[in-house]
This record gives C-alpha cells, sequence and structure tokens, in this order.
C-alpha cells in the first residue's frame, strides 16, 4: 500500500462537483467534509469515490427519520492514508423511499443497508439479499426506528410478542 | 459450481447453541469437509439501543455504549461521551483526560487477554486459554476498586470522569501491569513458540489489505497486514492524551505475503497491541497532575444540548468504534444516536472468506477477527 496518490478533502470535492453539479459541500473539521448528493446521484458519487480514494473504508451507512415522511441518510467514509472523512447526505421523501444500492462497489455496505431498510423502511434498489439483519419476523414492516413507532405497550400486539405478565400489585401478598 | 456438487452438499448451523458461538449463528454449507457457503446471521444479540439511546439523557447514554461490549467498557462508552461533548462544548480537565486514557488502554489490554483465552479454548489449548483469564482477574480487580464494578463501569461521563484514582488504585494498576510484563516473555513463548497453534493458523484466513478495507475491516484485522491504521494517531482526540506520550502504531508485516495477513499474523499483532497498551499506561501514570476530574459546570451544561450534529470515533480493541449524534435545541434526549460496532465488518467478512476453507478452520478464522457480537447487534 505505498501508493503516494494522496489527495485532500478538498480536492475529492471539487472533482465528484465537477462531474456531479448537482452535489454540494460543506466543510466539517480538518479535512473532514461532507458532500450533499441527490438521490440518483449516489451510484456515481460513490464510485467515484471508490476510483479516487484507493484506501476509501466504507465506515458506516444509517437512516435519520426527520418525520413527516422525510428521511435522510449518511454514508461515511475514512480514508487512513489521507487522514480524509468524506460524509454523504441524501434527503429521500415518501411512505417507503427508495434508493439505489451501492453495495456491489462496497461490500461492507451491504449490512448497513439491510439495517436501514428493515429500521427505517428505506428500500435499496438492487441489493442482493434484503432480508431482515437484526429483526424477529415478526417485526418485517413495522419499522421500529421511524419516530413514529412508540415504545411504550400500546403497540404491542402488532408485534405478536407475548405480554409480559402483570406485576403484581404488592410485594409478597400472593405467597 | 455445478449444481451436482450442491446436491451432497449439507447445511449446519454453528450457533446459536455451540458453545463458541457466543450469541451469534451462521448457517454453513458443506461438500464432504469444505465449506461452499457461509451464511453469518445476526440478530442473536439484539437489544435495540439505537432506540434506548433515544429515550436516555446524556449522562445516562454512556451507560448503554458499555452494554455493547464489557470486555472494553471504558472504550465502548467513550464515543458517546465525546460526541456530547463535542456538541455540549465542555472543557475536560487535563487530569481526567490522561485517567481516561489510562483506563482506556487497560480495557484493551483487559479485552486482548480475555480474547487470547477465549480464542485458544476455541482451538483446545487450554493452558493459554486459562492462564492470560488469570492475568485478567488483575485488571478486573483494579476496575473493582475504582468505579465499584468489574464490567459494567461507566467512568466517563461528560466533562471528565467519575471517580478518582486512590493510592489503592494505583497499586492495583501497577500490580496488573507488572504480572502483565512478568508473564507475557512466556506467553509468547507457549503460544507463537507452538509448532501446534503454528500449523493450525498459518494460511487459515489469509486477505488482502484492499480486501479488508472494502468488507470495512479497521483495526488488528488491518494493522496484522502491514498497515498502520490507527485512529490513536490518524485523528487523535483532544479530549484523550495519545499525543502526550511516544509510542509507535504496532503493524505486523509478513515477509512470506506482504500487505495480506492470515490468523497467525493477527495473533501475532495482538501481542504487539497489549505491548503497546502497556507502553502507554506506563508513561502517562508518572504525568498525572493534580487537579479537578471534572468541569464543575459539565453536569449542568450536558443537560440540554443545542441543536447539533457530532461524530465522535475511538481506536477500539477491535477497531474503528464510532457514535453519530443529533440532537434538536434544548434537548433532553438523542433525536438520533447511531451506534457504529468494528465488529459488523468482521463478521460479515466471514461471507466472503470462509468458503473454500475446511470445517475445521472455520473457527479459527472467526476467532482471528475476535467479533464480539454486541457490536453488530446491539
Amino acid at each position: 500500500m505505498s501508493e503516494s496518490t494522496g489527495i485532500t478533502a478538498s480536492t475529492l470535492a471539487r472533482q465528484i462537483i465537477n462531474r456531479h453539479p448537482q452535489v454540494s459541500s460543506r466543510p466539517l473539521g480538518t479535512n473532514e467534509i461532507e458532500l450533499v448528493v441527490p438521490s440518483d446521484k449516489i451510484r456515481g458519487v460513490v464510485t467515484m469515490i471508490d476510483e479516487n480514494v484507493h484506501d476509501a473504508l466504507p465506515e458506516s451507512i444509517f437512516g435519520i427519520d426527520l418525520e413527516n415522511d422525510k428521511y435522510e441518510l449518511i454514508y461515511i467514509f475514512w480514508s487512513h492514508s489521507n487522514r480524509m472523512l468524506v460524509q454523504l447526505r441524501v434527503s429521500l421523501e415518501g411512505e417507503r423511499p427508495e434508493i439505489d444500492s451501492t453495495c456491489d462497489i462496497f461490500p461492507g455496505f451491504e449490512w448497513h443497508e439491510r439495517e436501514t431498510r428493515e429500521m427505517f423502511g428505506i428500500e435499496f434498489k438492487n441489493h442482493p439479499d434484503p432480508r431482515l439483519l437484526l429483526l424477529p419476523d415478526e417485526l418485517e414492516g413495522v419499522f421500529p426506528l421511524r419516530k413514529r413507532f412508540q415504545t411504550d405497550q400500546s403497540r404491542l400486539d402488532e408485534t405478536g410478542i407475548a405480554p409480559p405478565k402483570a406485576r403484581p400489585k404488592t410485594g409478597g401478598d400472593d405467597e | 459450481m455445478s449444481p451436482d456438487i450442491l446436491d451432497e452438499a449439507m447445511e449446519i448451523w454453528f450457533g446459536p447453541q455451540h458453545v463458541s458461538a457466543h450469541g451469534w449463528a451462521t448457517k454453513l454449507t458443506l461438500v464432504g469437509d469444505y465449506v461452499v457457503e457461509c451464511d453469518p446471521n445476526a440478530g442473536y444479540f439484539h437489544r435495540s439501543a439505537e432506540k434506548v439511546l433515544e429515550y436516555k439523557n446524556f449522562r445516562q447514554g454512556s451507560l448503554v455504549l458499555e452494554r455493547m461490549c464489557m470486555l472494553e467498557a471504558f472504550l465502548a462508552e467513550y464515543p458517546y461521551v465525546a460526541a456530547v461533548e463535542k456538541i455540549a462544548e465542555l472543557e475536560v480537565p487535563e487530569r481526567a483526560k490522561i485517567m481516561r486514557t489510562i483506563m482506556m488502554e487497560m480495557s484493551r489490554l483487559h479485552s486482548i487477554q480475555f480474547w487470547w483465552g477465549q480464542f485458544n479454548a476455541e482451538l483446545g489449548f487450554f493452558t493459554m486459554a486459562l492462564w492470560p483469564w488469570v492475568d485478567r482477574e488483575y485488571s478486573l480487580d483494579a476496575f473493582e476498586e475504582l468505579t465499584g464494578s468489574r464490567h459494567t463501569v461507566s467512568y466517563s461521563t461528560p466533562g471528565g470522569v467519575k471517580y478518582d484514582f486512590t493510592d489503592k488504585v494505583l497499586k492495583q494498576l501497577d500490580r496488573a501491569i507488572k504480572r502483565f510484563e512478568d508473564r507475557l516473555p512466556k506467553f509468547r513463548d507457549m503460544q507463537m513458540g507452538s509448532p501446534t497453534f503454528r500449523a493450525r493458523t498459518k494460511g487459515i484466513g489469509q486477505y488482502t489489505v484492499k480486501q479488508g478495507l472494502k468488507w470495512g475491516l479497521s483495526g488488528p484485522p488491518i494493522k496484522a497486514c502491514g498497515v498502520p491504521m490507527d485512529l490513536r494517531k490518524d485523528a487523535p482526540d483532544p479530549n484523550l492524551a495519545y499525543n502526550m506520550c511516544d509510542w509507535e502504531v504496532p503493524i505486523t508485516e509478513n515477509p512470506d505475503h506482504p500487505g495480506e495477513s492470515d490468523a497467525l499474523d493477527r495473533m501475532e499483532q495482538r501481542f504487539k497491541e497489549a505491548e503497546t497498551s502497556v507502553q502507554i499506561i506506563k508513561q502517562l501514570l508518572p504525568q498525572l497532575p493534580e487537579g479537578p476530574i471534572i468541569d464543575p459546570k459539565a453536569r449542568a451544561k450536558a443537560n440540554r444540548l443545542p441543536e447539533g450534529e457530532a461524530y465522535a470515533r475511538v481506536e477500539g480493541t477491535r477497531g474503528i468504534t464510532s457514535l453519530w449524534l443529533k440532537t434538536q435545541d434544548k434537548a433532553q434526549t438523542a433525536y438520533r444516536a447511531k451506534i457504529r460496532g468494528p465488529c459488523i465488518a468482521s463478521y460479515y467478512a466471514l461471507k466472503d472468506l470462509v468458503p473454500g476453507a475446511k470445517f475445521a478452520d472455520f473457527i479459527v478464522i472467526f476467532g482471528s477477527l475476535d467479533p464480539y457480537p454486541g457490536w453488530w447487534d446491539r
């Protein structure tokens, strides 16, 4: 790994914006940058990161529920040789928003995409394995990390999980 | 693969009830003695930590984080604390910075000692399984004396740390380090000098740096390929004390296969990691200044946070451990907290790494990556 193709966050951002003018950038810190990417350009931008940063590490993909059917996706990449952090932000809308999968470019994203799908209901098109990752089958289609999913017991019926036994009112009386 | 080979294939579930499978289950498809397909399954240890964090205030949050991996609790809780400190713009006293760093390195040492035992037990080398576990007790004694708890320590808190070092804690830390240094040459001899162990791990689970990075691997599995990727040096945290001492990122370069690593290299890497931790602790202990351990206003400031986003990362025992935090104005709880554990990548990697290996080598490949289920299930 002695390739000396050093690149800074601002150079990378400039290259990406030249190719995809709809992308905008915002510095986050020293050699850390955020790119706001339209959802239909995500494959183009991730491919450019793969081509231009030889040791790009796919750190994470995750969703944020902004309520009223608005969502954001964050992609995070780290490059050790350049000490560079790149964060992509994608805005999505709709009851079941869709975006292209990028896990053929970075296999490490496969499980992050599966998790985002089951937790937020964001569909990744052409994902090779869209099964549930962490949730039991009963929670398919429930999307627990959406804000409208309440964690009190009022929604327990939907899950199919047996309700917990009621606590005794006073300790020791039943014995 | 022709379909008639698969006619003879047999499916085996490795876990969740297997003794080595503590909270995970992998479906292996075998033809004869060889694995042709590996399907790692997650979710057996899922505790919806990210949803729980949306209901906990900013001083409680780190307690959820340390339960992701209790073996490295001091390290695991830190990303949350750091993210809160970034958004609240808290100052951390010098003494607290050094104490945090010392305990985080002790935690790394403890986690590696535990892994030695676990990995060797999985391979059937029981002496090397039990000896590091005895030494681990010495670290745990110090943790217990310091925090009152052996595993769920909840030590770092926004703005500093919760408990000060007493003389007894310092004595116990000293004892744990001395004990470790005494025994390290024996361990190294017993482990790396064992022809059985070498034969069992050499050339097993070999991958290149490029493959590893594509899967998202970080930490020892990448450093064992000879790449000094370490957040302690690459992105030093201003609230930790890694730049106050002199150390080098440990790497393992094997001349037989430069830029690649096998299970043996990864064991060698863990020895170097532990040595580096001891080196850091020994330099930091004499540097402890007098002074407060927490900013007195931190408690009030961490009650309600302004609107903001922060991404905090730490080099965990197993790789990049991070937390992404979003808050709304005057928030008492997180709006969104995303935990990124290093092991989600190392468990996922089995899917590509295991096919072609012998069934008996599966546990060698799995163990050498040191995955902990809490980090992918959360």
